[in-house]
């Protein structure tokens, strides 16, 4: 059971930078809050006081999202929901809506944030490999005096480990800021131990762009989550697909490749062929996702050989 | 504990009060405005038990923390409907009877109407998604997914409200729709279950249990919680007045452990405090010292002579034999042309009921002692609590408050004890509501068994004899393991005429949780068993599984294994009507085609899937923006 000395909800950026620098030992930053009451709970955590929680939900600066140069600054506030109800976000993010509609449920959506998914660093976040296949980078702020000092980190180095960040102490994430992939198809696949409010074993996020007649890969993104520490961009497989004609035996040689990144502890030999089954799946779902693009494959899928 | 100032808007009631900061929704509507209609099934936001509308948006009241919903409009299930009526989408699951024990009801009305105003033209695979984060265990969901189908279609003028309304009783009951009389109650959120049960001066309970499978209690030492303010008094099984012992057959188990204790998760102490957090800081001031004793967690194991023991009346750590012998076992191998050996076993399986355990006691004026709880059997409970208490039996009153789910898990006696004891001592109603979690830890199980089976055919696959020998996990008590055992047996070998059988069951005592009543009551794993050694005696004869059934199916006159004579038998209806439902291809099991005309008709579903909302076409496409 969660109880607190203090709850704070602060409503500028300042005043919770002020609260959580002059905040007590142990106190801990709150965005949608779905992760810490669950853990405050017996065989988890169990009984937790907690001297001060800094509620950034009314942050003001958080809120909303912007799109400047190709890129999608994404407030720290912004809800997983917003990915499938907001059309902006769906086009500008087109992975974003397919790893939303497997993250918990619509009702945890509601209130469950992005930064926050980030911020938990789970080697298994259902969040980071869309952010790494978009290029994601993390805002980051801290006071020095009164000034609001910002800086920024790659998702790739954000997370050092299994619940660890770069965050320094006083430290907040203000935006995560993402490629505009307006044009490109997504798609993200996800496998756990049953099909709903699950935690992945595994998950992977492609983005795919063709040129207009279909054929070509122009541009692939793929990154895996759940085989290692952190996520991973599967850069070999991405060179070995773009620029090259489009065919179902292409994409197979490509995904056999991906076997090879899993580097979990557990579970070695189930995680490999998941994902290779994963890189093909994800491939052609974000394939078929393109809008106003029919795809031409050069072989039919029962000729391809692998 | 520092207090928040809140002001909200809750059913389009303005409210403005303090409260304390820690607390999330739930707590805040439940606990300080007695809105119950929300409820708590697990805390941790996987049930949907308490899904309440905030600024529109339908979210989970357990993961909210108070302080969010402040200045805004928080809607609940008591908030849909004016008082005494009953939205749309309400009268559709009065209709289709998709509220049965009630307890996951407010959330799924709460979800089912969120679904449908985010999308009034929702399709069912939508539906399922958009009420993916509730859980109900009652229905299979099937009545729930009519119902929003049925409310869609009568918002959307598409059929009449005529449809929700009685269907009137043509000759007979049977095969008519009838409305369950209770469901308003629960589909309004009025219903109280226990732990919607508010008392003045009522106190709330917290229990201390073991984190050792099996240990020698040297000594409980509850002076300094009994000295915390705010704890009105703490009960150990020294405060039972009476003969300590409770359970459906044998009298093994102490309501508070007696010495020792004999599971992880058994109650060794228990404290009655103002509030519920003032509970929970005593129960850490108690001090136990155990002295770890070496633990026995596999039956067999327990039946090997020089295994650990643990109940003195029991060495051989048996809580029930039932044999069973019908005809002459050895002259029906002979005779077979087949005999065929196989082991099965089945694992242990929580109940999950939506309702975690809850009880309300308190001694009233006349010096009765009143146990409130969802007792699947309070007949029994309030015979067991007379000579526990020591009172007689007009003096205890065991009232029943509704089941949210119970399974059988509800049926056998485990906290109403502690409670009557907390009551007695402190002269205040007592309330205990378990979490999730300790309803996991400390609730009996589906017994884990373990078969050994021998069946010995003739080439036309009659059945000749069967031995059949199964080993049941009885956890740490009785409980309900004898009934469980006999119902076992006499459902051993399934609804087939065996003329030769030799049947034990043995339910054995170990150091796990204790088993006790589940659905079936022992007779799923038989029938796992039986129904599996069915299919591989086809297999193995090349007969169709159908008609190595027909072949031995019990039939007007048949003997059971008990050797009861049936004067009436409907197996033949029932393959009838399967294999007919089922679209059976006639032939042994392994004699299938290459494809399977089985699969994927109108009545069977397919696997589901997630992104239903997507397959209405990309955003924009159809130039109408789409919620998602």
């Amino acid at each position: 059971m969660l109880t607190c000395d203090n709850y704070h909800l602060p409503i500028t950026l300042q005043d919770a930078l002020v609260l959580w620098a002059a905040a007590p030992e142990g106190s801990r930053l709150v965005a949608g809050a779905t992760d810490l009451l669950p853990w405050a709970r017996e065989g988890r955590a169990g009984e937790v006081h907690i001297p001060a929680l800094v509620d950034l939900s009314r942050v003001a600066e958080l809120h909303g999202y912007t799109t400047a140069k190709g890129r999608v600054r994404l407030g720290a506030n912004t809800v997983w929901q917003a990915f499938l109800t907001d059309s902006a976000l769906r086009r500008l993010l087109p992975c974003m809506p397919h790893c939303s509609s497997w993250f918990a449920d619509d009702q945890i959506r509601e209130q469950a944030t992005l930064a926050g998914n980030l911020a938990n660093a789970s080697p298994v976040a259902d969040g980071t490999p869309p952010v790494a296949a978009l290029n994601g980078v993390l805002e980051l702020a801290h006071l020095e005096g009164d000034t609001i000092v910002a800086r920024t980190v790659a998702v790739s180095d954000f997370v050092l480990g299994p619940g660890r960040t770069v965050l320094e102490p006083g430290e907040i994430i203000t935006a995560v800021t993402l490629d505009s992939a307006s044009g490109y198809g997504g798609s993200f696949q996800k496998v756990g131990q049953r099909r709903s409010l699950v935690i992945s074993v595994a998950c992977c996020a492609a983005l795919v762009k063709t040129d207009n007649t279909g054929c070509v890969f122009e541009d692939v993104r793929l990154s895996l989550g759940g085989v290692g520490p952190r996520p991973i961009r599967l850069n070999r497989l991405e060179s070995a697909l773009r620029g090259e004609r489009i065919s179902h035996g292409l994409i197979d040689r490509a995904a056999h490749m991906a076997a090879a990144e899993v580097a979990s502890r557990s579970r070695q030999q189930y995680r490999r062929s998941v994902v290779v089954s994963f890189v093909g799946a994800a491939i052609r779902d974000a394939l078929a996702d393109q809008s106003d693009v029919v795809v031409n494959f050069q072989d039919t899928e029962e000729t391809a050989s692998v | 504990m520092s207090e928040l100032w809140v002001e909200l808007e809750i059913n389009n009631r303005k409210i403005a009060r303090k409260t304390q900061a820690h607390k999330r929704l739930l707590d805040f509507l439940r606990d300080d405005l007695h809105l119950t209609g929300s409820k708590e099934g697990c805390g941790a936001g996987e049930c949907g038990t308490c899904s309440v509308f905030v600024d529109g948006r339908l979210v989970k009241s357990c993961l909210m923390p108070v302080a969010k919903a402040s200045g805004c409009k928080v809607e609940t299930i008591e908030g849909l409907a004016a008082p005494g009526q009953l939205t749309t989408i309400q009268q559709a699951f009065h209709k289709t009877g998709a509220s049965q024990c009630g307890y996951c009801i407010p959330g799924m009305v709460m979800a089912a109407t969120s679904a449908l105003r985010q999308n009034p033209q929702a399709g069912i695979e939508e539906i399922k998604e958009r009420l993916g984060g509730n859980i109900c265990r009652c229905t299979g969901y099937t009545k729930i997914f009519e119902a929003v189908e049925l409310a869609r279609a009568v918002i959307a003028g598409d059929q009449s409200e005529d449809v929700l309304a009685e269907e009137p009783v043509g000759k007979s009951y049977i095969g008519h729709n009838q409305r369950r009389i209770d469901a308003p109650a629960r589909l309004s959120g009025r219903l109280k279950y226990a732990a919607d049960i508010r008392m003045t001066d009522m106190l709330q309970m917290q229990v201390l249990r073991s984190p050792h499978a099996h240990a020698r209690i040297v000594s409980i030492d509850t002076s300094e919680a009994e000295a915390m303010a705010g704890v009105a008094g703490v009960i150990t099984s020294e405060d039972v007045p009476g003969t300590d012992g409770f359970g459906v057959f044998v009298h093994d188990q102490p309501v508070m452990a007696r010495g020792k204790v004999r599971h992880v998760g058994e109650a060794v102490a228990a404290v009655a405090a103002e509030d519920l957090i003032t509970a929970r800081q005593a129960l850490a001031k108690i001090n136990v010292v155990y002295e770890e004793l070496p633990g026995v967690f596999d039956p067999e194991e327990a039946m090997q002579p020089g295994a650990v023991v643990l109940h003195d009346y029991a060495a051989d750590n048996i809580v029930k034999h039932i044999p069973l012998r019908k005809g002459d076992v050895a002259a029906g191998f002979a005779e077979a042309d087949i005999i065929l050996e196989e082991n099965f076993s089945t694992q242990q399986v929580e109940h999950a009921y939506l309702e975690p355990e809850a009880g309300i006691a308190y001694v009233d004026a006349d010096d009765v002692v009143v146990v409130i709880s969802p007792s699947q059997n309070i007949t029994h409970h309030r015979q067991m609590l007379s000579r526990i208490l020591d009172r007689p039996i007009n003096k205890v009153r065991c009232i029943m408050s509704p089941v949210g789910g119970g399974f059988g898990g509800k049926e056998d006696m485990l906290y109403q004890g502690m409670l009557a004891l907390a009551a007695m001592k402190t002269h205040r109603p007592v309330q205990l509501v378990f979490t999730r979690e300790e309803s996991i830890v400390a609730s009996a199980k589906r017994h884990p068994s373990r078969v050994r089976y021998k069946m010995g055919l003739k080439r036309n696959g009659q059945i000749l004899a069967i031995r059949f020998s199964m080993i049941s996990d009885g956890g740490a008590y009785g409980m309900s393991s004898e009934g469980v055992m006999r119902k076992a047996a006499i459902l051993s070998c399934g609804p087939y005429e065996v003329a030769n059988l030799c049947v034990d069951t043995t339910a054995v005592y170990t150091n796990n949780t204790p088993s006790g009543a589940f659905r079936t009551f022992g007779g799923m794993q038989a029938q796992f068993a039986t129904e599996s050694m069915m299919d591989i005696a086809a297999e193995a004869l090349e007969i169709d599984p159908f008609e190595i059934r027909r072949v031995n199916m019990m039939l007007p006159g048949s003997k059971t294994h008990t050797q009861q004579e049936l004067n009436s038998a409907s197996l033949d209806r029932v393959l009838e009507a399967a294999e007919a439902a089922s679209r059976w291809e006639t032939g042994a099991p392994h004699m299938r085609g290459a494809t399977r005309s089985d699969l994927g008709g109108a009545d069977t579903r397919a696997p589901c899937t997630l992104g239903a909302r997507f397959a209405g076409g990309r955003p924009g496409a159809d130039g109408k923006e789409r919620v998602w």
